[in-house]
């Protein structure tokens, strides 16, 4: 019934130094199929696809392109090939414009270079994906999601034959992720093979032929469509039953901790009020690109914002993160790998970088922080194999824990965490969600933005949504649902206007 | 599950890294080779000279690894130095006339160099952080501004310390303290008080975290501009530091005073191991690649091993064998 | 006025043939350009002031004379001076010390070539016939004058140490004449390394002499900025009454120090940096009056003794 597979691996086993990380894995790709490749962080996904993709040989076993062994030994090789694989490291120029980054390396004409063909063979692939990115803009000046959306540009320019997709909705927003589907379906349709992997099992669901699950560097299960739930998936992935990811709510509100009345974060946010209460979980839904992140980050400082801010009913202004700690703020930022850590540097540099006041002057204390270093690897089950290392090194998970530890350290009443679990598996996911509620109950406030539909939901007390820039509306209790969400992220509720006059 | 987490602390004190000892194993080598060759090598006289040689470009060094760690750097250094030399004589030979010569107007001069310094550096500081300009850029606009200024002063000559101040200042270059010279003292002071400043005090951390990622420090409630612009100045100040103990030498000052100070007070940085780019600083590496500098030098004076036309080569030679054998292992891991 | 004595007793003159015609007409000034080294060390120090106390004199004598001065750090700066006066200024005559005589050779050329007097100071381009004038100083002679000194102050089987400045042209001349002048004395040189012409570099330099070598009788330090880094050297070390040092070009504080007697200095070879008013005055007279010019002025160098010392001191300039 299916055809031969392009590209397989036989038995393929890899190790870094004297620790094997795969152990004998058989995955094979067929053309007009989409393979869901799952698993927690660390079970060994990224590995496989870099050794699919040419960027890493495996220690022992085969890739076998068309039945003969893979003829390629680097990234480029590959693409050459028609393996093309899309990164969850951007793999674009950041200082050059998204027509140079489609073409770079392969660029039209021959002496000088014909920029006009290559701008309309740009722009014709992002109509393709129903983008309004210039094809002159830079990739720096643009958002993540953009930038996804790039890189997918990229690898259809690329005619794939087989096409691997390391989590490219993880940064998109519900629409942007429809575009890419019907992208994938296309391709499937044209006999292109594809491997897909997100820790969105609904996705998976949606879009997997044939899923293999990973855990600790083995395959623990293989199914076709249709053989396995969500639920299934994930406690394969796991290798435990899982109950319900998310905690149950039981948070008794108190006063009014953060009154915010007519705020500005130019250029973009407009206008917003709202109110957070002690103990409570408020969500802020809306597309990337809606003024989420910059509403949060105009609140605690790190951007130039007006409007009134009453922290516990007193006028507060707020012009640094300092300030913000100061009035028992902190924030928690959705880029964790260029804003919230030093990648080089040791756990303990980074848990106490933020508190080093607290750790001894003039001269820091070690031992006090290695005191709060090991409170903190017990309190949030940071797993890491040894103390000193460079936290670059973690997984996404142990690293999103780190930081979300070194959050908390301040002790502060108000905690702001933007993504709180972008690109972490679905077991660390559930660890998060339960500090998470665990902080409401002990009486702090908390702010949840999220692309991630069913975390607001799971998650918050009350939903704020934002769109361009501004308020669209305010959801509460029994009105918390996906289809209410939507509509305001959309601007399709006819009530989106009363709501926030409601509200 | 939980045995993976490892939760005892490490040991407090750790052994330096193969690549860590690189440019000590360069200097040990260096201090044997110097003993072979020559018997007086390891003379109290010998090691004196080259201990007090080192310790002007050894204090500016010093605060240039805390620049560099920072992300930033200083090319200014060798003209500044030069400048402050030329101010703090003209202003010691133009106080002379009402405070006489006494231990008043020498330590008038030490004040003028230190503001001079601090006045210099913050020049560089604010320029870099208000006003956003490259650090390469500033500081190579005002390495000409300074050298300028002193040739300027100097009237393209040389500024000479009056013969009788002189004649008073000259023990704090020439004379000591338990047969240990003023400049050595007061550099090993200053590496010391570095070398803690580095790895036990929120400025050090500070310096390496900006250098390392400044975004993140600015999200983690780290005043990046304020950290930077102390980096400068402190430079300035040690440069000013510098400077006091390097008039009393030869008692003047002129265009060609401190020529290429700043490289070799950065070779030093990055021979000691502290990353050009920032992120990571070593003090106690930045004091050996000094001394490695400057044995070097003393070594091809005090054996004839090569013509002298070749003495450059050696040096380049010396100073990329130190940086290979402490980066040699990086490219594999 | 003491300049112009000097110059009178030290400057061989070989006048060419040849009817020197006033180039201007009435009314016109003429633009003299003038490029040489930025005052990058003592000796190019006080070329520089000699050379704007010359310009800022000759001014105020001729009123049809113009000048206009330009130093530079480096070749490639220098050429850009000279082509940018000749492109913007429109240079009647050129007074120009070549960083380097290679490359400076074909663009002075062009200067030649465009029809305007040339005026060769110090270092020779590496092309005959091009200048019109040439003034210099003599290196064979400087070397030679102190070479002579220490073979007649000095027992055979002495030891002395010698510091080189900048590896150049000029310095292999001046320490090969040296050399010759010293021959056969059985004076035994017992290091040379280079002293770059700079304080800071010949202290260190002969600190370590000092610890290498346990007996030096005398030091020739080529240089005065170099012999001031010796000297201190030397008191450090507390080894003063052992040697004696000569240096060389005429620092107003060597000469001081030879007018009183100071047994470490007993004498100074001249370099002056005073040739390039010589080389000023004449070019001017080439254009104010109808005095015959062309040729080569070479300024020999003088052995400063304490009975001659006084005419070589000019207090008021930087060097």
């Amino acid at each position: 019934m299916t055809a031969a597979p392009v590209l397989e691996l036989r038995d393929v086993r890899k190790s870094f130094g004297p620790i094997e990380i795969l152990h004998g894995i058989d995955f094979a790709l067929h053309p007009g199929e989409v393979h869901a490749l799952i698993g927690e962080n660390g079970a060994g996904k990224s590995t496989i696809m870099k050794i699919l993709g040419g960027f890493l040989e495996p220690t022992s076993g085969q890739v076998l392109l068309d039945g003969r062994p893979a003829p390629y030994a680097s990234g480029a090789e590959a693409e050459a090939a028609g393996v093309v694989v899309i990164h969850q490291e951007f793999n674009l120029a950041p200082d050059l414009t998204v027509t140079e980054n489609i073409w770079l390396g392969r660029e039209l004409g021959r002496v000088f270079l014909d920029h006009k063909a290559m701008r309309a063979g740009t722009q014709a692939l992002l109509d393709q994906l129903d983008t309004h990115i210039s094809p002159e803009a830079r990739i720096a000046d643009l958002p993540v999601s953009d930038r996804q959306m790039v890189e997918i540009a990229k690898a259809l320019s690329r005619k794939a034959r087989v096409l691997i997709m390391d989590e490219p909705s993880a940064v998109l927003t519900q629409r942007e992720v429809e575009i890419l589907f019907r992208q994938i379906d296309r391709l499937r349709e044209q006999g292109v093979a594809l491997l897909y992997t997100s820790h969105r099992l609904e996705e998976v669901t949606r879009l997997a032929d044939r899923i293999t699950v990973l855990r600790d560097g083995a395959v623990v299960r293989r199914a076709l469509r249709g053989e396995l739930t969500e639920d299934g998936m994930a406690t394969a992935m796991v290798g435990r039953d899982l109950q319900d990811i998310y905690p149950e709510r039981r948070h008794s509100m108190g006063e009014v901790a953060l009154e915010v009345r007519g705020f500005h974060v130019p250029p973009l946010v407009h206008d917003v009020s709202f109110t957070l209460r002690r103990g409570e979980v408020l969500g802020i839904s809306g597309l990337v690109g809606s003024g989420r992140t910059e509403l949060a980050e105009g609140l605690v400082g790190l951007r130039p914002a007006t409007g009134d801010v009453r922290r516990n009913g007193v006028a507060v202004h707020i012009r640094s993160v300092r300030d913000a700690a100061h009035h028992g703020m902190a924030y928690l930022t959705e880029d964790r790998k260029e804003r919230g850590l030093l990648l080089d540097k040791t756990l303990r540099e980074n848990l106490t970088l933020s508190t080093l006041p607290r750790f001894g002057t003039p001269f820091i204390s070690d031992a006090r922080e290695e005191t709060a270093l090991t409170e903190a690897i017990g309190e949030f089950d940071i797993r890491a194999p040894r103390r000193d290392m460079k936290v670059g090194n973690l997984s996404g998970g142990n690293q999103q824990k780190l930081l979300l530890a070194k959050t908390l350290l301040p002790d502060p009443e108000i905690v702001i965490i933007d993504e709180p679990t972008r690109g972490i598996d679905v077991g660390t996911k559930s660890q998060i969600y339960a500090f998470i509620n665990e902080l409401a109950s002990e009486g702090r406030s908390v702010i949840v933005i999220s692309s991630d539909m069913p975390e607001i939901l799971g998650l918050s007390d009350r939903v704020l949504v934002m769109r361009q820039g501004r308020l669209a509306g305010e959801l509460e209790g029994e009105r918390i649902s996906e289809t209410n969400v939507v509509r305001l992220v959309m601007g399709t509720s006819e009530g989106a206007n009363g709501e926030a006059a409601h509200g | 599950m939980a045995d993976q987490a490892v939760s005892r602390p490490a040991s407090s004190f750790r052994l330096p890294s193969l690549s860590a000892l690189g440019p000590l194993l360069a200097l040990i080598l260096l201090v044997a080779l110097g003993a072979f060759l020559n018997d007086n090598f390891l003379s109290q006289g010998n090691i004196t000279n080259v201990l007090a040689r080192s310790a002007f470009i050894g204090m500016i060094a010093v605060g240039m690894t805390f620049v560099i760690t920072s992300g930033g750097l200083d090319l200014s250094v060798g003209s500044m130095a030069a400048f402050i030399a030329g101010v703090m004589i003209l202003a010691m030979n133009a106080l002379l006339p009402s405070m006489g010569v006494g231990v008043p107007l020498i330590l008038a001069g030490m004040g003028v160099a230190l503001a001079v310094g601090l006045a210099a550096g913050l020049a560089n500081g604010l320029l870099v952080t208000r006003a956003g300009i490259e650090p390469f850029i500033v500081t190579l606009g005002t390495m000409g501004i300074f050298r300028s200024l002193v040739t300027w002063l100097a009237d393209g000559g040389t500024i000479s310390l009056d013969f009788a101040v002189r004649q008073l200042y000259r023990p704090v270059y020439y004379s000591g303290l338990f047969g240990i010279a003023w400049p050595i003292l007061v550099f090993a002071l200053v590496a010391i008080a570095g070398q803690v400043a580095m790895r036990h005090t929120r400025f050090g951390r500070y310096c390496e975290a900006i250098g390392s990622n400044d975004k993140v420090a600015r999200y983690s409630a780290v005043s990046v501009e304020g950290v930077r612009l102390a980096t400068y100045v402190l430079l300035g100040l040690l440069v000013g530091l510098a400077t006091i103990m390097y008039v009393p030498r030869l008692g003047s000052a002129s265009g060609s005073t401190g020529m290429l100070w700043e490289l070799e007070a950065i070779a030093a940085v990055i021979i000691g191991g502290t990353a050009l780019k920032g992120g990571y600083g070593r003090v106690w590496g930045t004091v050996v690649g000094v001394l490695i500098l400057s044995l070097i030098d003393n070594i091809l004076n005090l054996a004839d091993l090569v013509s002298p036309y070749l003495n450059g080569a050696i040096q380049g030679v010396i100073i990329v064998l130190a940086v290979v054998l402490q980066r040699g292992k990086k490219s594999s891991a | 006025m003491e300049r112009r004595t000097f110059l009178a007793t030290t400057a061989a003159a070989v006048a060419a043939a040849g009817l020197a015609t006033p180039a201007l007409a009435q009314g016109k000034k003429a633009v003299i350009g003038v490029s040489i080294p930025s005052a990058t060390h003592g000796f190019m120090g006080g070329l520089n002031w000699h050379a704007q106390e010359t310009i800022k004199r000759l001014k105020a004598t001729y009123p049809n004379l113009d000048f206009v001065l330009a130093t530079a750090g480096a070749v490639g700066k220098q050429v850009n001076d000279i082509e940018d006066m000749m492109a913007t200024r429109n240079i009647d005559a050129l007074v120009v010390l070549p960083f380097e005589s290679e490359p400076l050779t074909s663009p002075v050329k062009a200067v030649k070539d465009a029809g305007k007097w040339v005026t060769v100071v110090d270092r020779g381009l590496s092309q005959e016939g091009i200048e019109d004038l040439y003034v210099a100083g003599d290196n064979t002679a400087f070397g030679r004058v102190a070479g002579e000194y220490f073979k007649a102050n000095l027992k055979s089987g002495a030891k002395i140490v010698v510091l080189r400045g900048i590896p150049t042209t000029l310095d292999n001349e001046r320490v090969d004449a040296f050399r010759k002048a010293i021959d056969g004395s059985g004076i035994e040189i017992l290091d040379m390394q280079h002293g770059n012409w700079n304080r800071d570099k010949a202290f260190s330099v002969m600190q370590d002499y000092l610890s290498k070598h346990k007996k030096i009788d005398a030091v020739w330090a080529a240089d005065d900025d170099m012999a001031i880094g010796v000297l201190e050297a030397i008191s450090q070390s507390g080894r003063q009454k052992e040697m004696w040092v000569v240096g060389g070009a005429g620092m107003k504080e060597i000469v001081k120090r030879i007018m009183d007697k100071d047994p470490q200095l007993p004498v100074d070879v001249t370099y002056p940096p005073a040739l390039i008013s010589t080389a000023l005055e004449i070019t001017a007279l080439r254009f104010v009056s109808d005095t015959p010019v062309y040729g080569r002025f070479i300024i020999g160098s003088t052995l400063i003794t304490p009975a001659n010392a006084a005419q070589f001191y000019f207090p008021n300039s930087p060097f």
